[in-house]
Order: C-alpha cells, then sequence, then structure tokens
C-alpha cells in the first residue's frame, strides 16, 4: 500500500507576515491563558509538603518517582487541574497520565504523598475512573504508584459510598486484568483500608520494604470498639494502643512477602520498585510500531508555532481549518474523503507519527452559494449540516470497518435548526452519527479546539455521547457550553420580558439578569473550569497538541484488540476513486 | 487591469483592513465582513494595488456588492 501511505497529497501553505501581524493580539490571549494554566499546574505540583519535607523522612515524591519510571520526554499529563468537588489543593490527589515505560505505552497514576499522605479526597474515584476507563480503551497497562493513606476521615461522607465512590476501583482493576489489560502497582508507605485494597487489586505488586497494605491500619486496630463516648482515661489506653501498633503496623512486608507472598518482588530502595516496574513492562506483550506504521514518522511541514496565529482566540472569527491540521499531522499530507460533500466538515486520513488515523473537524467560514442545499439560507461552517453528517456518518463507519483510530477537532457551534433543518432530518442524523460512533469499537481522541456547542458537541466524539472517547483536549481557546451566554439569557428571559413589558415595569432588571447569565455562562465555558469540572481532560498548550496525538496514536496502535491488513482496508481505495 | 472583490454574502463590514494605494499580495486579508454572527475575512484574489475601496466600516452590503477595486499590472 505504499502508492496510498507513503507520500500522501501535501497541503497547508506557509504563514505570511501580515497574518502573523494581525494574529499578535489574539497569540498574546492564547498564550496569556497557557501561562493562567500553567501557574495553576504549578500550584497543584506544589501543594503539601515540600519536596524536601518528604524528601528528608527517605521517601520521594510522587513527582520524583514519575521522574524516574517514565521514558524521558513521553509524560502526557491529564486531568492536571480536576478537582470537581473544590478540594483545598487544588485536585483530586491523584496524579495521572500517559506515559512510556521502558518503550511501552501505560496509562500511569500515583496518589499524591505530599498532601495528606496520598489521601483519598473528594472527586478523586471519579478521577481514577477516567484512568481506568482509558486504559481499558486504549487497551494499554495501568501503573499504579500506591502511596494511600485511605479515607479522608472527615469528608468521607461525600465519596466513600454510592455507585461511583471511591471503592470502584478495586472492581475496575478486575474488570481490566478480564480484558488482559495488567494493572502494575509500586507500593509505597503506609497503605491502610482503601490504600490496602489500592495496594492489594492490581496485577502485580512491587514493594519497597517499608510498605504495608492492610485491611485496616493503625487507627482502626487501635480503637475498634464503639463505646458510646470518649474519656481521658479512655484515652490513656488509646495512646498505648496507638504507640505499640505505630511502631508495627499490620500488613508489613514481613507479613505479605513472606507470608501471604502477595508482594511478587520487596525492594531495598525506592528507584528499585520503580525499576522493577520497568522490568515488568518490558514483559508486556506490545506490537513494535513498526508493525502497523503506514510509512517513516515524519514532523508536519510547518511549525507547530504557527498555531498561535491560525486559531483565533476571538469566537467568532473565521480561520482556516485545513491550516491547522497541516501543523499537526505528519509531513502535512493527507487524503481528504469526500472534499466536495459536506463542506462543513473536514474528513480525511492522516498519519501521525507514521501510524494512520482518521482525521475529522469543523470548517470555519461561509460555505459558498447554495449550501445547505435544502434551504434558502446562507451555511457557516461550525454549524452542522445534512451533508456534513452524512460524510461523517460515512467516516466514522469506514474507519471502524478498516480499524482506524479518530482524532477528532471540533469548533462547532450546533446543529442547523428550524423546520427546513427539521424536515432535512438533522435530528435523525445526528442520533445516527452516535450510533455510528458506537458501532465502530475504536479508540478516538478529542480536541476542543474553540467551540464545543450544543448537541454538535455530543455527536462530534465528545465524551458525553459515546465509550470510545479515550480523552478530550481543551486548547487555550476552548469554550463548552450548551449555548453561548447569551443565547440562553434570551431563552430564559424572553417570556419574563414580554410579562413585565406588559405590566408596564421597567426592564432594567431582567436585562441586569440575563447580563448576569451571559458572564455566568462565559466563565462557566473557559479552559480553566473546563479542566477543574472534567468537560476536558486536560488543557494543553497549542505547541504541545501533537505530542498528545503522538502518545494516542503510539498508545492506541501499541496492542489493539483488532485489526484491518492495510492492503485490506477499503476507505483509501473510496478516497482514491 | 482592474480586479473586484465582491461580498460573497450579505453582512456588515466589520474592519477594512487596507488603505488605498497599499501594495497587496493574493491571499492577503483586505477586510472582515461581519455575517451570521461570523467575522469573515474577504481576501484579495491577485496580487496589486488598491485602487478602490467601496465601502467604511459599520456598512451593510448585499452579497456580490463590490467592495474593493485592485490594480493590477
Amino acid at each position: 500500500m505504499k502508492p496510498y501511505f507513503e507520500r500522501m497529497q501535501r497541503f497547508g501553505k506557509e504563514l505570511k507576515q501580515g497574518r502573523i501581524k494581525r494574529a499578535s493580539a489574539s497569540m498574546e490571549q492564547l498564550k496569556q491563558v497557557e501561562a493562567e494554566i500553567g501557574q495553576l499546574k504549578k500550584g497543584v505540583e506544589d501543594a503539601g509538603f515540600s519536596t524536601e519535607q518528604i524528601n528528608k523522612r527517605g521517601a520521594m515524591t510522587v513527582w520524583q518517582r514519575l521522574e524516574y519510571l517514565v521514558d524521558p520526554g513521553t509524560w502526557r499529563p491529564l486531568h492536571s487541574l480536576y478537582n470537581p468537588m473544590d478540594n483545598a489543593n487544588g485536585a483530586t490527589n491523584v496524579v495521572d497520565g500517559l506515559a512510556r515505560v521502558a518503550g511501552r505505552w501505560a496509562v500511569v497514576i500515583g496518589f499524591d504523598n505530599k498532601v495528606l499522605a496520598g489521601a483519598w479526597l473528594p472527586g478523586q474515584s471519579e478521577n481514577i475512573l477516567r484512568v481506568t476507563d482509558l486504559a481499558a480503551r486504549l487497551h494499554i497497562p495501568l501503573i499504579w504508584l500506591v502511596n494511600c493513606s485511605g479515607v479522608k476521615l472527615d469528608e468521607q461522607e461525600k465519596f466513600y459510598a454510592n455507585r461511583r465512590g471511591s471503592g470502584t476501583p478495586f472492581y475496575r482493576h478486575a474488570e481490566l486484568n478480564q480484558l488482559g489489560i495488567p494493572v502494575l502497582a509500586g507500593i509505597y508507605g503506609t497503605n491502610p483500608a482503601g490504600g490496602g485494597y489500592q495496594g492489594i487489586s492490581p496485577t502485580i505488586l512491587l514493594a519497597h520494604k517499608d510498605a504495608n497494605i492492610a485491611v485496616g491500619g493503625v487507627g482502626i486496630v487501635s480503637g475498634m470498639s464503639p463505646r458510646g463516648g470518649f474519656s481521658a482515661e479512655m484515652l490513656e489506653d488509646l495512646v498505648e494502643k496507638t504507640r505499640t501498633f505505630s511502631a508495627k503496623p499490620p500488613g508489613r512486608v514481613e507479613t505479605h512477602y513472606h507470608e501471604t507472598g502477595f508482594f511478587s518482588e520487596v525492594f531495598e530502595e525506592e528507584t528499585e520498585v520503580l525499576g522493577g516496574i520497568r522490568d515488568y513492562m518490558d514483559a508486556i506483550p506490545a506490537y513494535k510500531p513498526r508493525f502497523f506504521r503506514v510509512s517513516e514518522p515524519a514532523e508536519p511541514a510547518f511549525p507547530s508555532a504557527d498555531l498561535y496565529s491560525l486559531l483565533p482566540f476571538n469566537p467568532k472569527e473565521v480561520y482556516s481549518f485545513d491550516e491547522i491540521l497541516a501543523r499537526l499531522v505528519d509531513a502535512s499530507e493527507h487524503m481528504e474523503f469526500r472534499p466536495d460533500y459536506g463542506p462543513e466538515v473536514y474528513t480525511g486520513l492522516c498519519r501521525i507519527d507514521g501510524f494512520l488515523v482518521g482525521c475529522i473537524g469543523n470548517r470555519s467560514g461561509y460555505l459558498g452559494k447554495g449550501y445547505p442545499e435544502y434551504a434558502d439560507y446562507p451555511g457557516m461552517g461550525g454549524k452542522l449540516y445534512r451533508q456534513g453528517l452524512i460524510k461523517m456518518n460515512e467516516f466514522v463507519t469506514h474507519c471502524g470497518r478498516d480499524r482506524i483510530p479518530v482524532i477528532w477537532l471540533q469548533d462547532t457551534s450546533g446543529i442547523d435548526v428550524g423546520d427546513l433543518a427539521e424536515k432535512a432530518e438533522l435530528l435523525g442524523l445526528g442520533q445516527s452519527l452516535i450510533y455510528s460512533i458506537q458501532q465502530t469499537d475504536l479508540p478516538m481522541m478529542l480536541v476542543v479546539l474553540r467551540k464545543g456547542t450544543a448537541a454538535a458537541h455530543y455527536l462530534m466524539g465528545g465524551p458525553t455521547a459515546n465509550r470510545h472517547n479515550a480523552f478530550t483536549l481543551g486548547t487555550p481557546a476552548t469554550e463548552i457550553a450548551v449555548m453561548h451566554g447569551e443565547t440562553a439569557a434570551v431563552a430564559m428571559y424572553s417570556r419574563r420580558a414580554v410579562k413585565e413589558k406588559d405590566a408596564g415595569r421597567p426592564l432594567d432588571e431582567v436585562a441586569d439578569k440575563m447580563n448576569t447569565l451571559a458572564e455566568q455562562y462565559r466563565q462557566h465555558s473557559r479552559p480553566e473550569y473546563c479542566a477543574r469540572y472534567g468537560l476536558v481532560d486536560e488543557v494543553v498548550e497549542l505547541a504541545d497538541l501533537r505530542n498528545y496525538l503522538t502518545a494516542f496514536a503510539g498508545a492506541a496502535y501499541q496492542n489493539p484488540r483488532s485489526i484491518c491488513p492495510k492492503h485490506q482496508m477499503i476507505l483509501p481505495r473510496l478516497i482514491k476513486n | 487591469m482592474t480586479e473586484e472583490v465582491l461580498a460573497p454574502l450579505s453582512g456588515t463590514i466589520w474592519k477594512v483592513t487596507v488603505a488605498i494605494d497599499e501594495a497587496i499580495e493574493e491571499d492577503d486579508e483586505v477586510l472582515i465582513l461581519e455575517a451570521l454572527k461570523m467575522e469573515t475575512p474577504i481576501y484579495a484574489p491577485c496580487d496589486g494595488k488598491v485602487k478602490e475601496i467601496h465601502v467604511k466600516e459599520g456598512d451593510t452590503v448585499e452579497e456580490d456588492q463590490l467592495l474593493i477595486s485592485i490594480e493590477t499590472e
């Protein structure tokens, strides 16, 4: 299939100086948001005890463990700012992301042992759910750096129980094992109760010599018989028991290596535990990249710095989607699927790091006379019309048949509305796209380049509407909301305005409320909000975007659950014809 | 020779980004049209010099209305 894939059609143009100059204010705004997000991430990293304090105790921080564990330059953090329950440390107390370890992609997650000794915090179970789902979707190993003091006791009611509560990783690890996905654990420090199950539930347990995992820790063992209250005399007894158990906590290495044999290996040094994980990663089955690559990897023909001049910060400004894609894919080459149909949507085959991927994105701007064909009004990119919806249905279906992972690049204001749009079956075609995506059973990722709005955010690979979205990225220009704030204000207050007018009352109060709602929408759709509440899995700098695409492609092709031989693919032939 | 830049759709002139007598290249942005809630840049169809600007910022224009004349060699 060399004639198809080794040289595809070149696209994109060099940036002109005029464009760079005109976009300079927009570039500053994009970089400003990136700097703000960077500061917030730094705040999460600095939370709790300092690195020096942890090191003084003879331990490494989770960040130091990660740095030692992963192959240099391959760490792609996710959920850095995820904090849906507004914890004081700015996160859910786990650090996770994609990384290569011993040459293989894995999902890596560790408890932040600088904060409350790695305790379970509100929102953490939702974070872990995303991580176990990610490993399952990409069919790659999950690596845990366990160092977990268990439930933060004074907030247990927020996360201990419930259908998606903090115990769910234990059965999710079982599910991963049943899917043939190994879960490796490096175990450090004291891990009682919830921490104990975090330690025991993976596939292979590698422990540091001072680690322990237990059904219950010192705090529980020394006070398990409630007597209806406390007295000073009782506390004397408690103090004595606590001292005894602290010196000798349950579930130590001598028990779980020598007696139960739960630990596969025990290491003297913290770094040796990480070395042990790397050794096990080396023993895990994974295709070498050349097995699936369709050509040698190549950088895009244009620099990623151009993205700051091409993606306008202003959500109303029209731009060229193709020029952006040309800065992300190998050699700025592609094979576009049905370029003369559904002009509001790009669909095409591209290469990322030598791997074949399907790319889908919204084209921006005026769509030309006579489109959409069913209406007497002009069409504008960002909106979805009949042809675009049909084209996406076809494209993802072919990708599913040919087993080609899909990257969605979304900047959509919604689906066309009105009687003509209903007659054109847009409601049904939108749901058909959800069906088509679900039918593929392919790994997919989404980048919300700018707007993710209305049902179109769902349809175009959004994490809300399918099981195949491995992760979703935001950019400094991302804004996600059901509709624009001003549209929402009109929807909510137009009848009220009529009533006030009919009653002869002034409209200022309604106008104030509408302005407040519009501002609330603005605040709640910005990148920081999207990252904090999980509307995206990470906000990524534009210059770093391709690195995440590379991680996705490498991970998706590492050990796929099904394969289509490239010479048996249909989609490239359809495009060529 | 004179090339004409026409409005691709009806809307409002948001910004004029060139001046009379300014030398421009093909694909340079010459003005921005606001229509359907979006700001659409209009590009020069050829190299040349801006001979005449027929609209000003804030003007409402119809589809195919003449916006700018470009003098080519």
